[in-house]
């Protein structure tokens, strides 16, 4: 039966604790939400000892259900002061699910600052349950989050890692929890809200999730699991948008930024303009094109996690063919391309991969550098000084602890009156004067300008609570019940990116409640979706 | 910007490998050229002067409003003038509902979702579309 393990910062003491009643049918950002709305005090420091950090994988996460390896971290966020819930793909989420745990909960904060723990959970064969073990994780502070990585593998074996760079341990209101991807890079991150900073906050420098042993997830009722399985896998190896050689396979999410640009919605030069005269250099296609002059040949892209079918996720190459970055996607390269007015994907990859070094959301990063470009910090287009701001970021310099605490915070201290952010949250890669709908989603989102909590599935579905009418006046049900289709599959612990399937084919969609069937034993029907989004939502 | 001798004179991004049919002016992976046509010319006609088939040509803009898009075809018969500037990506382009929700459309597609039961709340228009409803 799966556990919810609580780990205590303040004492360092480990509980295994039954899942409540309450919570059985929750995973993903369901479980996270729940137990921070049940748990967190809304008026507490977000990092004072109040504060909890939650980690939980999503309900199908750990089976063979195709693109699923996510898992949802929650807490009260230090960028927005609300609640925040941000999520990865990882070995780690599926490894966690393995392991018999439904969550995990940190709690409470070290008496003595300056402490940095490391906890390393494995099964115990014998006591047929997850063991934790503390380490004294002080060697791996100040590292780079690329030289810590391979000593824990080398201390630990092949594990999964979810962790903090320098960035979570300067308590910066921009970093974000990396996770490893399938080769071991730490390059997948839960980036937004700052909860790296809440993580630091308590000392924990890394969660290492060893699965050897485990027995692995939990199918109530194998036969409907796999009914549903199949319906979802068929649904993404046809789609357009997901099939293998498709467009994210292709070309990643960065083939949306020619499309962006064209549309005037892609944010220019810290959102002073929607079109970018140099797009074209730093989009998908481009990647895909610099690649094969680089690699000799056609490259598609990989999967950031066990099981996945899309396969979205790129590798960029340096001139010389070695590996530069993964990934260039679109958020990334937007923020540090057309917001910055940086027209070289190795400028864009350079600045990617020092977000991932030191740990912080790209997007925030991306955005605070432009305005402080448009503040005079530097020029627009000035990669090079980019690029040095960027290392005092992760050298806690006063210029760095500047940048590294948002864009709204570093928008008041050099005076810019364009501040692209919602609820103290920097906007992602769609201008929202250009994408009224998306604008719609920052303004009434509870987590902050968020492109991702407002996803479209199936009109059928949508409708149970609202019209699905693109030209109504009345946009509010539409938005709203976008969020609750959000709130549906980041539960399940899918990725996203299914929906671009699942709301052109319902069976796709009916695959996922079916997998969640099976998995929980249940007979939730599609109109169970909706409910489902909502009461995270209403967290 | 005119054109030669009476002709308009059109602005043209090309992106993905259908770059191609920019001739010398292909960057590879997109290309803009300005291509001269006569008065009163429609986008099957660029198209046709592109030598671009319909089954090669994705997502598509004019002048900022999207236009088109794979399973879509309601740019055909619009009109260009002079000065416009034309965006036709590859057929693999791909722009989810909710990221173009509420962007400006040209009248001709406002037209083409209207006319359809599920009012153009879809990602893509093109093979899926038998297996959906």
């Amino acid at each position: 039966m799966a556990k919810l393990l609580r780990i205590n910062m303040t004492d360092r003491s480990a509980v295994m604790q039954d899942v409540p009643e309450a919570y059985k049918l929750l995973g993903g950002r369901g479980l996270t939400s729940t137990i921070v709305h049940d748990e967190v005090d809304p008026l507490c420091h977000p990092l004072g000892p109040c504060n909890k950090l939650v980690f939980a994988p999503g309900i199908v996460t750990g089976t063979a259900a195709p693109t699923s390896a996510r898992v949802s971290v929650g807490g009260k966020s230090p960028l927005t002061g609300g609640i925040k819930e941000a999520n990865a793909g990882s070995g780690w989420a599926p490894a966690l699910a393995d392991l018999n745990i439904q969550a995990i909960v940190v709690e409470g904060q070290p008496a003595q600052a300056g402490e940095w723990w490391g906890l390393f959970i494995s099964w115990d064969g014998v006591k047929d349950q997850p063991v934790v073990e503390w380490f004294d994780a002080g060697e791996y502070v100040g590292q780079s989050t690329y030289d810590f990585y391979p000593q824990l593998f080398e201390r630990f074996g092949r594990v999964y890692v979810a962790a903090i760079g320098p960035a979570g341990e300067f308590l910066y209101s921009n970093s974000g929890i990396v996770f490893d991807d399938q080769e071991g890079r730490p390059s997948r991150y839960a980036g937004r809200g700052g909860l790296g900073a809440v993580m630091g906050s308590k000392g924990l420098k890394c969660i290492v999730l060893d699965r050897r042993g485990a027995p692995g997830k939990a199918i109530a009722d194998r036969e409907t699991f796999e009914q549903g399985r199949k319906k979802l896998t068929n649904a993404l190896m046809t789609h357009d948008i997901t099939k293998p050689k498709g467009a994210l396979n292709s070309y990643g999410t960065a083939v949306l930024i020619n499309i962006l640009n064209e549309a005037g919605g892609l944010p220019t030069r810290n959102f002073s303009s929607g079109r970018f005269e140099d797009a074209a250099k730093i989009a998908g296609e481009a990647i895909f094109e610099g690649n094969k002059e680089r690699k000799g040949k056609e490259l598609y892209n990989h999967a950031c996690s066990p099981g996945c079918i899309i396969r979205c996720s790129n590798t960029w190459y340096r001139p010389d063919g070695t590996e530069h970055v993964s990934c260039q996607e679109y958020e990334s390269v937007w923020a540090f391309g057309a917001n910055c007015g940086i027209s070289n994907l190795d400028d864009t990859g350079e600045l990617i991969r020092l977000c991932n070094a030191y740990g912080v959301d790209t997007i925030e990063m991306g955005c605070t550098m432009a305005v402080a470009m448009e503040g005079g910090l530097l020029a627009f287009g000035d990669a090079k000084r980019a690029i040095e701001l960027l290392h005092e970021v992760g050298k806690g310099s006063p210029a760095g602890r500047l940048l590294g605490n948002g864009t709204a915070t570093a928008a008041r201290l050099l005076g810019v009156r364009r501040v692209p952010v919602v609820k103290g949250q920097a906007m992602p890669a769609y201008e929202p004067r250009a994408v009224k709908g998306i604008g719609i989603t920052y303004a009434t989102g509870t987590m902050g300008a968020d492109h991702t909590s407002g996803y479209t599935i199936a009109p059928e579905i949508l409708g149970v609570s609202g019209k699905v009418d693109q030209f109504d006046r009345d946009k509010a049900a539409l938005a709203r019940n976008f969020q609750y289709a959000t709130g549906y599959i980041d539960s399940t612990g899918h990725c996203l990116f299914i929906a671009f399937a699942i709301l052109d084919i319902a069976s796709g969609f009916e695959g996922t409640v079916e997998e969640c069937n099976g998995v929980l034993g249940t007979n939730w029907t599609m109109d169970d979706v909706a409910r489902i989004g909502k009461e995270v939502l209403d967290k | 910007m005119e054109g030669t001798q009476g002709q308009i004179r059109v602005e043209v991004w090309l992106y993905g490998p259908i770059a191609k049919y920019a001739g010398r002016e292909s960057r590879g992976s997109y290309a803009q050229l300005f291509v001269d046509l006569a008065p009163g010319s429609t986008m099957q006609v660029l198209l046709d002067l592109l030598g671009l088939p319909d089954e090669e040509k994705g997502i598509t803009f004019i002048n900022g409003s999207l236009a088109a898009l794979p399973g879509l075809d309601s740019d055909k018969k619009v009109e260009l003038r002079d000065g416009d500037r034309v965006g036709i990506s590859h057929r693999k382009a791909m722009w989810p509902f909710q990221y173009r929700f509420g962007v400006s459309q040209t009248d001709e597609l406002k037209q083409e979702f209207r006319g359809r039961q599920d009012r153009g709340v879809h990602h893509a228009y093109g093979q899926s579309e038998e297996d959906s409803d």
